[in-house]
């Protein structure tokens, strides 16, 4: 086996009686990497992060994180992963040194080690001048600042990250994605959920989820590019009454509004640009420009939700 | 070994900064041992009496000292009229009455029998009955002492004695029962607090990713609440020895043994409490629920003998029923184990159901 996959997994699935929260995923995460899973709420994204943290077994397939399999290992697991959830978990009533120390001691760090741990920490986080203010008294950002602290206190070899910036400011998003990038620098794989496409591409590589089951995987870059010469920027307006119109169009297979303009999806871009036009025409739409672009990854996402949609 | 540690180190912190918890555990078992102690008393002393003496000689006065020298009656009023004390009694002011007719001291002294009549207020059957006793009691000394009747040799030397309590105060009586009040009262709450704090405030989800198991996260919690439940029964041992003079006749190492015992069978019904509410205040509702029952049937106040059979078996499955005769036996009866295997065993049994079921329903919780 490859000593540099962190996390590997192969068909895991997670029924609940007749639900599939999870259906026969596939994927593999290297040392030093970061993940970026993205999917809608009940896509099955928190189903696959209990699973890969020993907490829920699966029900088919097989994943190991760390070198350990999740079902039978599960124990040695817990001892060589980090964990930040969305919901902000550590103690409120506690001060950020006494949380880390709380959790440094469950993790088996005592004494002089613990405290030379905490002091690196600290100072990696820029906690110091917090660190005897209760937890529950921080500011959001700050709080997952000490969240992240805590989880990676036992030098973890895969972390754990639950939306790690749901309600965040922009300016603490990115303190904390610079913290991300120093860690996987250090050799940590990372596994990132998140709803903001501007996270995921920060990520090295990105799944996505839906009904649980992964539709796209790769490098951001990879997938942008995938879709180069297949989305066309109408800048119209009125623009809703535009979109219901441009929907029709044989050869569309999405649209999506961005600010003043229609990103329109489709495989077959002159015949569609001249049927654009005319359909604009006979509607009454103003067009004031409209020029083929390079896909964003919320290009990526719409398209491949539109692919979805088409299978129902 | 060290999770435990670190688990019941920071519980500390937890009841350390929670202000109203703390305020609870210190307070309330020095707030209810004052009321228990003093302002509950079911000694009847002090009855208010009013005096209508229509004699005014030397034997009716020496009656009247007489009760008044009796601790049990107070001499409240003299009053000039029957109506006078007829209308003390309506309006409570008085609970009772002597009234001592004209030529009182002439006939007693020629031996012609003087009616001498006494007014109780029997709404309160308890104070009456005393207060009907006790007259008799101190009409008779009267008489004796005045040389108005032969002191007879009677056939049999009876001498009844008051054991554990001579003085029959009512302290004595509540205050060891107390503590198992209060430890049934405020044990479980906590406990069950401290647990569901940790679902309820999303700790959980941190812990359980953590290599810690139940069993230390169970057995860390609950260490502090044992030291709280031992602290508060010393507390209340020392002060109420300090201030009612209440003696440890048993031995402090066996009573400590035994309230051990107790506050496992607490910590247990708090721990089930914990795994059936999935907030703090639901807990609290579910333990409030067991609170009246406790008190009332366990004898804590009232004797289960005197209950309906129905009721008197029901307090069986009471623990406070147990640790109250315990907890009495040893203070007042100076008691060790081989007195109170009957009451341990139950408790012990007790012991082993609530903390397998709540052991069981964590593990549920957790997965």
């Amino acid at each position: 086996m490859n000593t540099s996959v962190a996390i590997d997994v192969r068909d895991l699935s997670r029924h609940f009686g007749k639900f599939i929260a999870v259906d026969k995923v596939n994927f593999s995460i290297d040392y030093g990497e970061i993940f970026g899973f993205l999917g809608p709420n009940g896509a099955g994204k928190s189903t696959t992060i209990r699973m890969l943290c020993g907490i829920l077994a699966s029900t088919g397939g097989t994943a190991s994180v760390g070198g350990f399999d999740v079902n039978r290992q599960s124990e040695q697991i817990k001892e060589v992963i980090g964990y930040v959830s969305q919901r902000f978990s550590l103690y409120n009533d506690l001060t950020a040194q006494e949380n880390l120390e709380f959790y440094g001691r469950i993790y088996g760090i005592t004494g002089k080690d613990l405290d030379d741990r905490i002091e690196e920490i600290l100072r990696l986080t820029g906690l110091q001048q917090w660190r005897h203010q209760l937890a529950g008294i921080l500011s959001g950002g700050m709080k997952q600042k000490l969240a992240l602290a805590n989880a990676i206190l036992h030098k973890p070899k895969v972390l754990f990250l639950d939306e790690p910036t749901a309600g965040i400011d922009p300016l603490s998003r990115r303190a904390l994605w610079e913290l991300l990038y120093q860690i996987a620098d250090s050799g940590v794989a990372l596994f990132v959920t998140t709803h903001y496409m501007e996270e995921a591409e920060r990520c090295s590589h990105i799944a996505f989820i839906s009904q649980g089951r992964i539709l796209k995987i790769g490098r951001p870059n990879d997938l942008k590019d995938e879709m180069t010469g297949t989305l066309l920027e109408v800048e119209c307006s009125p623009l809703m009454k535009a979109s219901s119109l441009f929907q029709k169009i044989a050869g569309v297979k999405g649209v999506t509004a961005f600010g003043t303009t229609l990103h329109l999806n489709t495989s077959d871009m002159e015949r569609v640009k001249a049927e654009v036009l005319n359909a604009a025409r006979s509607g009454g739409i103003d067009i004031k420009a409209m020029r083929p672009i390079g896909a964003s990854l919320e290009d990526v996402f719409a398209s491949l939700s539109d692919k979805q949609d088409e299978k129902h | 070994m060290k999770n435990i540690k670190a688990i019941a180190k920071k519980e500390f912190l937890h009841i350390i900064r929670d202000r109203r918890t703390l305020a609870m555990i210190v307070l309330m078992p020095l707030v209810q041992l004052l009321i228990y102690g003093y302002a509950i008393s079911t000694d009847i002393k002090h009855l208010a009496l009013y005096v209508y003496d229509e004699d005014q000689k030397y034997l009716s006065r020496r009656l009247i000292d007489t009760f008044e020298q009796s601790a049990y009656f107070d001499i409240k009023k003299r009053v000039s009229s029957a109506d006078e004390l007829y209308q003390a009694l309506d309006r409570g002011k008085a609970k009772a009455g002597v009234l001592i007719p004209p030529n009182f001291t002439k006939d007693l002294l020629a031996g012609r029998g003087p009616k001498l009549q006494l007014l109780i207020d029997g709404t309160d059957s308890n104070p009456a009955t005393v207060a009907l006793n006790t007259s008799q009691a101190i009409v008779t000394a009267f008489m004796q002492r005045e040389g108005l009747v032969p002191v007879s040799v009677a056939p049999i030397d009876f001498r009844p004695r008051l054991w554990y309590n001579p003085d029959l105060k009512s302290s004595f009586f509540m205050v060891p029962g107390l503590i198992g009040l209060l430890l049934q009262m405020l044990i479980p709450m906590i406990t069950a607090s401290a647990i569901v704090r940790e679902k309820e405030r999303g700790n959980i989800e941190q812990l359980i990713v953590t290599p810690i198991k139940p069993f230390e996260l169970i057995l860390g919690k609950i260490i502090p609440y044992i030291a709280i439940g031992l602290l508060i029964t010393v507390t209340i041992v020392v002060t109420s020895g300090i201030l009612f003079h209440i003696p440890v006749r048993g031995n402090p190492f066996t009573l400590l043994v035994l309230t051990f015992l107790f506050i496992v069978v607490c910590l247990g019904i708090g721990l089930l409490a914990s795994t059936l509410a999935d907030n703090q205040q639901q807990a609290t509702q579910v333990i409030m629920f067991f609170m009246p029952p406790s008190i009332l049937l366990s004898g804590f106040i009232f004797p289960r003998e005197t209950m309906p059979l129905f009721v008197y078996y029901l307090s069986y499955a009471i623990p406070l029923t147990y640790f109250v005769k315990i907890i009495r036996g040893i203070i007042l009866k100076g008691l060790g184990f081989a007195g109170l295997w009957d009451q341990i065993l139950p408790l012990v049994l007790m012991a082993a159901i609530v903390l397998i079921l709540s052991v069981k329903r964590f593990h549920k919780r957790l997965a």
